[in-house]
């Protein structure tokens, strides 16, 4: 496992979320999985081109995703993952990536550019990355479950 | 009211060069500074719309003097002309946050046209956004008669914000350049199954291989797109990700920072969905 794709994700998560409203955010493990594995409720899709190229997920069960979005929104209401709930989440995934570019430059890997957020939102489906390996890092913050995979190269 | 331009170059016969190509242009070369000096008060007194920089200078080189204007005037429209192009200064240029970069010796052509878009930049995003799902379409059209042989007609399906339900198989590629988008390409397991049978002579082994070769067949269709667009305008400057896939349900598929323009692929194997969408960028390089 490369640190060095590890430690840029980690600071710029640890950066952004006290920004949009998040106050504990704890990392709780991290593993290494293969190119394809399951996933249940939303993924965050965010393509990376630059000197490391493949994609970062952002990753939550629909509950977690409402309870995220609502935090976002100053603690409002989300009882369906309803467009705006959608357009929360996957602008954290926008703030979380760039910043993971700027971060990855300050280590000397530069030039990294982001496209915009696709979301996947299903039960009982698999993801098959372009990377060998797929990293995964378990977030909690603020009590709700946050997966982050890494497929760069 | 025509366009006014200053120009930051140590070199006498550089400024003459670039100033006889702006004239041409139609444009007014309003004022010139040969360093970081005279920069700030020349940009101040003549108010320029758009500043050409070196940066091959003695002392401050171009990115201080960018960096310094930037300083002075955050909304400083700046285009970067050097005989140097590599990664390292293209980094820095955006860094900067410059509109432009024009490799040196300057094509008038050139200038002109990177001074327009930066003018008026909504104009590059109108094009591709014109051009885009035509595009890819042609590319998935071209690419599929020639890995199978058969035909492929498209049927217009509504440009709804309706979120679109999977078939079986997504592939979603990223597309970088001076906007940003998405393409995503759609398709059932079944469909799948019967274009690898048609490409590979036999069926797919497995599902590995299945999924290969759905993902290098949207591969093929972004990069043949991104770079028929390319061709038409270089400052589009698309570059494509490596593909993701999703696969084994019905997901739901959204795009919530972009407009999805959507086709369908009518093929003798089955239908074949295909989205490009792009958000506005706000640089130009040539």
């Amino acid at each position: 496992m490369d640190v060095n794709l590890i430690n840029p994700i980690l600071v710029a998560f640890a950066d952004v979320l006290p920004q949009i409203g998040f106050q504990k955010i704890e990392k709780k493990n991290i593993s290494l999985v293969g190119s394809t594995f399951k996933y249940d409720g939303v993924l965050i899709n965010l393509a990376v081109v630059g000197s490391l190229k493949g994609v970062i997920l952002i990753g939550m069960n629909i509950d977690s995703a409402k309870r995220f979005a609502s935090k976002m929104m100053m603690g409002m209401e989300v009882t369906d993952f309803d467009s705006l709930a959608q357009s929360a989440v996957s602008e954290m995934g926008n703030m979380v990536c760039a910043n993971a570019c700027t971060q990855f430059s300050k280590i000397g890997i530069d030039g990294m550019d982001i496209s915009p957020p696709t979301l996947m939102i299903g039960q009982g489906g698999q993801a098959t990355l372009p990377v060998a390996q797929t990293i995964v890092i378990n977030f909690l913050v603020d009590n709700i479950d946050v997966k982050i995979y890494v497929g760069l190269v | 009211m025509s366009i006014k331009v200053m120009i930051v170059d140590d070199s006498p016969f550089s400024r003459m060069m670039i100033g006889e190509a702006l004239s041409e242009g139609g444009y007014e070369v309003v004022g010139e500074a040969d360093s970081i000096d005279s920069l700030i008060e020349t940009y101040n007194s003549c108010k320029p719309d758009i500043v050409t920089m070196d940066i091959a200078m003695p002392g401050a080189d171009g990115f201080e003097c960018s960096r310094e204007l930037r300083i002075n005037d955050p909304k400083a429209k700046i285009i970067l002309c050097s005989s140097m192009k590599d990664e390292e200064s293209e980094t820095e240029a955006k860094r900067i946050g410059v509109s432009g970069y024009i490799q040196k010796p300057i094509d008038a052509e050139n200038l002109i046209k990177i001074i327009k878009n930066i003018m008026s930049p909504d104009s590059l995003f109108e094009q591709l956004m014109a051009r885009g799902l035509e595009t890819f379409n042609e590319a998935l059209a071209q690419s599929f008669i020639r890995m199978t042989k058969t035909p492929v007609t498209f049927k217009p399906i509504g440009n709804s914000d309706a979120p679109y339900i999977s078939q079986g198989i997504t592939t979603v590629i990223g597309i970088i350049g001076q906007s940003t988008g998405t393409m995503i390409m759609d398709l059932s397991a079944e469909t799948a199954d019967k274009i690898a049978e048609a490409i590979l002579r036999r069926p797919a082994k497995n599902q590995g291989e299945l999924l290969a070769m759905v993902s290098e067949f949207a591969n093929i269709i972004a990069g043949i797109g991104c770079s028929m667009l390319n061709k038409k305008e270089k400052a589009f400057a698309l570059r494509v990700s490596p593909p993701s896939l999703f696969h084994g349900n019905t997901a739901e598929i959204i795009s919530p920072s972009v407009k999805i323009q959507k086709s369908l692929a009518e093929t003798n194997f089955g239908s074949v969905f295909l989205g490009v969408g792009f958000k506005k960028g706000t640089m130009l390089w040539m």
